[in-house]
């Protein structure tokens, strides 16, 4: 499709300037990765000294010891899994089917409907309500609590909702002349002709499961079901506080620093492995494309 | 009975050494005849329940071997009734668990000060006076002879509700200086401002660290909040206790340490200081790894730090830095003839426990309070188990070698069985810490013990609700003004000396007068001024 | 369920004449007998939203309140307007306001464009792997905690080893200490935000143009476009809708700036420029706890928000027919 005989001798040099801009970018925001990177491998003497720069400090592997040491860590590891993939797939369960409701033009009080999802996004209760909430609703410290709690976001709904509107009524004109009902139209047309939309929201719900941690913090009572990110901040006030008493530890191999530069680097790793993934379905040149008549 | 009369004199005027020593023998050794009383409190087994929060422990552990032995001890069984137990914010939790409307019988936290000012008058926690006098001889003894701590854990409307977490031991900060270097150009230790002025300018220009560059750093701070501490030594003053930019007391009168004429002198000085190079340039944003970075590089020269962790690099650096000697000195005399050492520990924390509005067994929850301040419980709660972490050597506690030497941080370890937390209230005993402190540490706590450089702390004060809206309505903008003023002469980015009467006017418009006022107000009803 | 007016539909059945109740029953039986499976999907969202966002919506009212977390919401006090002349009274929340919406307002328009040009320039490249390899780069940074990329940020401006004045050493300008500067705040501020986000951000767009039709493009070569007509004649129409959903978001958020980073990298010397109102609450010492302050503070902003968003929304519709609700 896109190849080169689609660009003229002038594109050319266009491509190239275009290239070596992205390029100067992406090493600059590739920094900080390489920089924390370089800290979990360092000395925790020279990681709170601040003398890593680009690669580590008298290299050593004792900030991942001790991180992999922990059976804690690894059960969080395991429970952020359960609540990304949990909450994600709860997320595109109930947005999937709600924003395509939300698009259609024969559904009554669509405006309002729209508003009151929209509404959310600057009005929110507070704390202590939203808390005593769920606990009235018997959703305190359980996995499914911090899944269905968090599992709609008016953003993702209103993002692929707009998405569904620009979808030429043709195609599914067609679908329902063949008998097909709502569910089927979404399934088999809406869907298919959404994949990029539909990933991006997907990616956006799993950073977001991936990285939250104040509600988990708020809600769960047992240590045993924190995910990843309470696990971080448990470990760098426990060790920042022990630091702060002890000079046994200024010559200890690992600091606050190493070892959270370490967890961060354990976290980031599997949502660096599921971009490429979303990147599948935005370079195809997606179908036939939802384009605006 | 002389030492009592020393300790009610403290409150205004400097604590002298034996003073303190005698203090602190009597403390311990209070009561003789309740050292081996019966610990029983009921004889049944009574079930409490508490929620306990604090950073290290974030909920209770009835196996904790500390917890373990009260029981046996006192017969209260604590059940472990916490909210919020995996956040570590302790205040949030505390408003969560008030939020349930049910509150345990014993909710011990950090931070509880400001939840029992503000919901003790409701009816949140019990009024715990009557019930020390009664039930709780050794928390009564200890603040009768402490009456202002008392004080300052006491709410506006003069009752106790929580029983107090006491840190022992005086010294937090000290300055420190590299004596190294001082000998290598052949100087003496400061011993007055115009002797500093020189040795940090010979630090700046001799090239101590010989590396041929003047890329020493001579005074350097890893919180920027520690340059302006160095207004003392030309009398003013930049805090009144262990935080930062807060008030003091002068002669029974509330002031503000931006206010003075000695701090406007200071703050012109250290401008100078800072054009001349002597203080780091970064040092608004060096943060916490300028100590780190200065000492290891060989570039820091001077600071005002922990004694504590300080110490400990003549340990670390010792050997990547042949002859490194970075140790405490005394602070240097200021214009006014005086040695001042602004910062010390503070003695009553806002951390403790308290009863909760609901509870059914006050007058048993009160004696299992108690317990902590007899001297057994006072024993278990700072070193832990008879025989597991510390054996009796000369009747007193002594930490077994294995404990401290096993190369895991002491306070971590008491903390995982039970010891040390700052969630309940008793009385610490600096000796747990010193047995495991740093030998330069020690050294310098008894150069500073020598000299008595501390002077008096404000212990805070609980406003009323009148007194607390003029505070909010004003203090924390002329703050911020003051602040920003603070950082732009220091800078250089303007004039002290020019615009000192703008800014007198200026923070008078902003109602520091009445800040001032009610501040004093609450002082006199709170230590009867 | 479809117990709303009709007026408010934006559907087919728009001009009603008078009717007799049994026939609007009629009605409405008919529309559901027919669209009931809209209703059931769209129903699990609605009861969701109803449960976990607008039940608890009630503690809104401690705005107005001296909320006491132990008498609780009913049991506290009503005070009116006090939280809001508390949070108004002082001239430096007038500074924070105006500071608020000038670095709001550069981010709009600076970093508002740069994740669209980002996309569009992405989409220009033809080698795959560079291209798939640079967009999983551009947007790790967004994974990194704010307190490490503001390390990086104050090290990389330290007028001793940062490489900003290094830089500028070279062309023989004296170091500049830029993080005490009020002038060099805002910048660096927004800089560095547009830098850790804009990859990230520009995921919406490149879903976007991967959604439009490539026969577009084909028609459009055939007729001798080059890649530059082609951008601005196809993709950017074509991607529209999505840039003006998100302005109108963006907007709604105009007074939502980064606290963290905020905090991370302000200092007394340049409050004058930095200090926002998350900020100015902040170190008022306001909002420990105090979740009535808060929640006025947070009420004042939706409600600001609010409007911003259905002034935009309006116009939005109007010329673009494309709006949020």
């Amino acid at each position: 499709m896109k190849n080169m005989n689609l660009y003229s001798r002038g594109d050319k040099l266009f491509v190239y300037i275009n290239m070596a801009l992205i390029a100067v970018f992406a090493i600059s925001a590739l920094y900080p990765f390489i920089y924390i990177t370089a800290m979990s491998l360092s000395s925790g003497f020279a990681a709170r000294a601040g003398t890593v720069v680009l690669s580590p400090v008298d290299l050593t592997l004792a900030a991942y010891e001790r991180v992999m040491s922990d059976p804690a860590f690894w059960n969080s590891y395991k429970n952020t899994f359960i609540y990304t993939f949990g909450g994600t797939f709860t997320s595109l369960l109930l947005v999937i089917p709600g924003a395509y409701a939300l698009s259609r033009p024969n559904l009554w009080g669509r405006r309002f409907w729209n508003l009151m999802v929209a509404f959310t996004m600057w009005f929110h209760a507070g704390m202590i309500p939203f808390w005593l909430n769920i606990r009235d609703l018997g959703l305190l410290d359980s996995y499914f609590g911090i899944i269905i709690a968090f599992a709609v976001n008016a953003f993702n709904i209103i993002l692929l909702r707009n998405f569904f509107e620009s979808i030429p009524d043709s195609f599914q004109e067609a679908a329902r002349m063949d008998g097909a009902n709502e569910f089927q139209i979404l399934w088999k047309v809406f869907v298919p002709l959404s994949k990029p939309a539909i990933a991006t929201i997907t990616l956006f719900c799993i950073v977001a499961r991936w990285n939250g941690f104040f509600w988990a913090m708020v809600l769960l009572t047992d240590e045993g079901k924190i995910p990843l990110q309470v696990y971080l901040r448990h470990t760098i006030s426990a060790l920042s506080d022990d630091e702060e008493f002890s000079s046994t530890l200024l010559s200890a191999p690992y600091s606050v620093e190493t070892v959270t530069a370490a967890i961060i680097v354990c976290s980031i790793i599997p949502v660096l492995l599921i971009y490429p993934w979303v990147q599948k379905y935005f370079n195809k040149g997606i179908m036939l494309g939802g384009v605006k008549e | 009975m002389t030492t009592i009369i020393a300790y009610r004199e403290v409150s205004m005027r400097k604590l002298t050494l034996t003073a303190a020593a005698m203090a602190t023998t009597a403390l311990i050794t209070v009561s003789p005849a309740l050292a081996n009383d019966d610990h029983k409190i009921v004889d049944d087994p009574l079930e409490l329940t508490i929620h306990l929060h604090h950073v290290r422990s974030t909920a209770y552990d009835e196996d904790w071997p500390v917890e373990k032995v009260a029981r046996e001890m006192t017969n209260i069984h604590l059940k472990n009734a916490t909210v919020g137990s995996n956040s570590t914010n302790s205040a949030e939790a505390m408003n969560l668990l008030l939020a349930t409307g049910k509150l345990p019988d014993i909710i011990g936290s950090a931070r509880i000060k400001e939840s029992v000012d503000q919901y003790g008058p409701q009816g949140a926690y019990v009024p715990l006076n009557d019930l020390i006098e009664e039930h709780a001889p050794h928390i009564k003894a200890f603040f009768d002879e402490r009456p202002e701590l008392m004080a300052a854990a006491s709410s506006s409307d003069g009752n106790l509700y929580y029983i107090p977490y006491l840190p022992d031991g005086k010294y937090g900060r000290a300055f420190f200086i590299r004596y190294d270097w001082l000998d290598k150009l052949g100087l003496e230790v400061p011993n007055n401002v115009e002797e500093l002025h020189a040795v940090l300018t010979a630090f700046k220009t001799q090239d101590p660290n010989g590396n041929g560059m003047a890329d020493e750093v001579p005074y350097f701070a890893r919180q920027w909040e520690e340059l302006p501490r160095l207004v003392t030594l030309w009398g003013g003053r930049s805090s009144g206790s262990d935080t930062y930019h807060d008030f003091y007391v002068d002669e029974g009168k509330i002031k503000y340490p931006y206010m003075g004429e000695g701090y406007r002198e200071g703050v012109k000085n250290l401008a100078q200081w800072y054009e001349e190079g002597l203080i780091d340039a970064e040092v608004f944003t060096r943060g916490s790894s300028a100590r780190e970075y200065l000492l290891s590089e060989n570039l820091g020269g001077m600071t005002h730090d922990w004694f504590a962790s300080t110490s400990g690099y003549n340990d670390t650096l010792a050997e990547p830095i042949p002859g490194f000697e970075f140790k405490a000195f005394a602070p240097p005399e200021n214009v006014n003839g005086d040695r001042i050492e602004e910062h010390r520990r503070i003695p009553v924390k806002p951390d403790g426990w308290a009863i909760g509005g609901t509870n059914k067994h006050p007058v048993e929850t009160i004696k299992y309070f108690d317990f902590y301040f007899s001297p057994e419980g006072r024993r278990l709660v700072n070193f832990g188990v008879e025989g597991q972490t510390y054996n009796m050597v000369d009747g007193k506690p002594q930490f077994t070698e294995e404990f401290l030497t096993n190369g895991r941080p002491v306070n971590s370890q008491l903390y995982e069985i039970g010891a040390q937390l700052q969630a309940r209230g008793y009385f610490q005993d600096y000796e747990y810490e010193k047995q495991w402190s740093n030998k330069y540490a020690l050294e310098g706590i008894a150069l500073y013990d020598e000299g008595d450089y501390l002077i008096d702390q404000f212990l805070g004060v609980a406003m009323n609700a009148d007194e607390q809206k003029v505070f909010d309505k004003y203090f924390a903008s002329a703050r911020t003004y003051m602040l920003e003023k603070q950082q732009a002469w220091i800078l250089g980015s303007s004039d002290v000396e020019a615009e000192w009467d703008d800014y007198m006017s200026q923070l008078d418009r902003m109602g520091m007068n009445e800040v001032l006022e009610v501040m004093q107000s609450a002082y006199d009803r709170q230590y009867g001024g | 369920m479809a117990m709303i007016d009709k007026e408010s539909s934006a559907g087919t059945e728009t001009i009603v004449p008078k009717l007799t109740m049994s026939q609007r029953l009629d009605r409405i039986q008919m529309h559901l007998r027919r669209e009931w499976q809209i209703y059931l999907m769209l129903a699990p969202v609605i009861i969701w939203f109803l449960l976990f966002l607008y039940r608890p919506m009630y503690g809104l009212q401690i705005a107005f309140k001296d909320y006491s977390v132990f008498l609780g919401i009913d049991g506290s006090p009503w005070v009116g307007l006090e939280h809001f002349q508390t949070l108004f009274q002082s001239d430096q929340f007038l500074r924070a306001l105006k500071n608020t919406l000038i670095i709001s307002a550069m981010t709009l328009f600076i970093g508002f464009p740069m994740p669209i040009i980002l996309a569009l320039m992405f989409n220009e490249i033809l080698n795959e792997t560079f291209k798939r390899t640079a967009q999983t780069i551009v947007y790790l940074p967004h994974f990194i905690s704010s307190v490490i990329i503001a390390g990086i940020i104050i090290t990389a401006f330290s007028p001793s080893a940062g490489i900003v004045n290094t830089v500028l050493g070279w062309f023989g300008v004296d170091p500049i200490y830029f993080l005490t500067k009020p002038e060099w705040f805002r910048p660096i501020f927004i800089g560095s935000g547009i830098w850790q986000e804009a990859g990230f951000q520009s995921i919406v767009f490149l879903a976007a143009i991967a959604g439009v039709n490539p026969s577009l493009y084909e028609s459009a070569v055939v007729d001798g476009a080059n890649r530059w007509q082609m951008m601005w004649k196809i993709t950017i129409p074509c991607i529209l809708p999505t840039i003006i959903i998100m302005l109108i978001i963006r907007i709604g958020n105009l007074l939502e700036v980064s606290f963290e980073m905020i905090i991370l990298l302000y200092q007394p010397a340049t409050y004058q420029t930095a200090d926002v109102i998350n900020t100015y609450i902040y170190r008022q010492g306001l909002i420990g706890g105090q979740y009535d302050l808060a929640a006025a503070a947070g009420l004042f902003n939706a409600i600001v928000a609010f409007c911003l968003v259905m002034s935009a929304n309006t116009i939005a519709k109007r010329v673009s027919k494309t709006s949020l609700w």
